[in-house]
């Protein structure tokens, strides 16, 4: 399996160097704003979108256990981390690779800014199928810009999908203990118009 | 010129805010305009609203990431080659913009925590700014356009709905007051309808017992 992994990112990562402009747009992609913020930005503005007030309270509420849920997902990365401190990709086939991205120094397993990517678009999949499979979509291409600029392993990016899946899940399942207070938050934020 | 961590963060922190600013100005705007909510538009046209959010994202991203261009930071000579620590202060090159802003976060780089609080402040001040210029929009550009029967029927709306007709200010003291007078009610309904494992239900139900 470890090797299958290793042989996979060295094929990848073996694509680069041909075509500047792909690898220039990958950097772009694997960069730690962008997608980040593109996330970000989709739950933002599904705060805004709802077209009624029930469907808004609707979006609002999932947009506030899609936040817990990032939160958690860090938290979940973070335990695996430090019970299995798996070394990058670029540490043990160095020689193979054309790194495109700088060095992190945090383990490997789970691929963290997928987790995030794939909780926030199972948020934005459980309110609107349609705009959340784009969000699928672009937390898969965060997690092949990375596997392409030589930083994960694919089960890194496979392992952070399933974490940030998992933890939307759970975080929903949560809210049952949090009620009335999630529903009453929302209700305070349109106290001040702002939902 | 330095390559400190702090002053490689500050410079970081304060193109991400307004990478942030611009981006959340234009999501915020695509999402009024679709969804009628007139009081936050920055313009009095729908389409154009829509178009400006679209052109305000992009003017975000291509402002952040094409800033090494012009602004001095650790991304010029290039060292930007997968090496964010030995890296050269200065202006970047065509050729290496694209890895420019991949710096690590402990180089200085803005990590998750740091973002997770400028992005919520950059999104704040882009809803207050269209709170402000959508105030304007109403009271000035969009008065001929608004049907007054329609607006004064709409007068006792709050939250986002109050704003599909009025400013933010209008708005505002309505949906403070109903707020006031329906709190204890969605409280309490809430709590009859909770899940029997709700912390707040277990809490109340004992207290009350």
């Amino acid at each position: 399996m470890s090797s299958i992994d290793a042989d996979l990112v060295i094929w990848l990562n073996g694509l680069s160097g041909n075509v500047k402009v792909f690898d220039d747009l990958m950097r772009l992609v694997a960069s730690d704003y962008l997608m980040p913020l593109a996330f970000s930005l989709a739950m933002f503005g599904l705060w805004f979108s709802g077209k009624n007030p029930a469907e808004r309270v609707r979006y609002q509420i999932t947009m506030l256990i899609a936040i817990s849920a990032l939160s958690l997902s860090n938290v979940v990365v973070w335990l695996i981390n430090i019970s299995w401190d798996r070394p990058r990709p670029f540490v043990e086939h160095g020689d193979e690779l054309n790194l495109l991205f700088y060095s992190p120094t945090d383990p490997s397993f789970p691929a963290n800014p997928v987790a995030v990517g794939f909780a926030a678009a199972a948020a934005a999949w459980s309110i609107n199928h349609k705009f959340g499979w784009w969000m699928f979509a672009a937390a898969s291409l965060f997690g092949l810009s990375r596997l392409y600029a030589g930083v994960f392993y694919p089960t890194d990016i496979v392992g952070g999908a399933v974490v940030g899946i998992a933890v939307f899940i759970f975080t929903s399942y949560l809210r049952r203990f949090l009620e009335p207070l999630i529903t009453s938050f929302v209700r305070l934020i349109r106290g001040l118009s702002a939902a | 010129m330095s390559t400190d961590f702090e002053t490689v963060r500050d410079v970081f922190a304060s193109h991400y805010f307004l990478f942030a600013f611009l981006a959340s100005l234009g999501t915020l705007q695509i999402a009024v305009a679709n969804s009628g909510t007139r009081g936050l538009w920055l313009t009095p046209r729908r389409l154009v609203t829509r178009w400006l959010g679209v052109a305000l994202i992009l003017t975000g991203i291509a402002i952040f990431f094409l800033q090494p261009l012009w602004i001095e930071g650790p991304w010029a000579g290039g060292s930007v080659e997968a090496d964010s620590i030995s890296r050269e202060w200065g202006q970047a090159r065509w050729g290496e913009l694209a890895a420019a802003r991949n710096v690590n976060d402990i180089h200085g780089g803005l990590d998750g925590t740091k973002q997770a609080i400028w992005f919520p402040l950059a999104a704040i001040l882009a809803f207050v700014v269209s709170a402000m210029i959508g105030a304007l929009n109403i009271r000035i550009l969009n008065r001929g356009e608004l049907d007054r029967s329609e607006t004064r029927s709409s007068l006792n709306a709050d939250g986002l709905a109050g704003l599909e007709k009025h400013s933010y200010f209008a708005t505002l003291p309505v949906s403070l007051r109903k707020f006031r007078a329906d709190i204890g009610g969605v409280w309490r309904a809430g709590l009859r309808t909770a899940d029997r494992w709700s912390l707040f239900k277990i809490i109340f139900d004992r207290s009350s017992n």
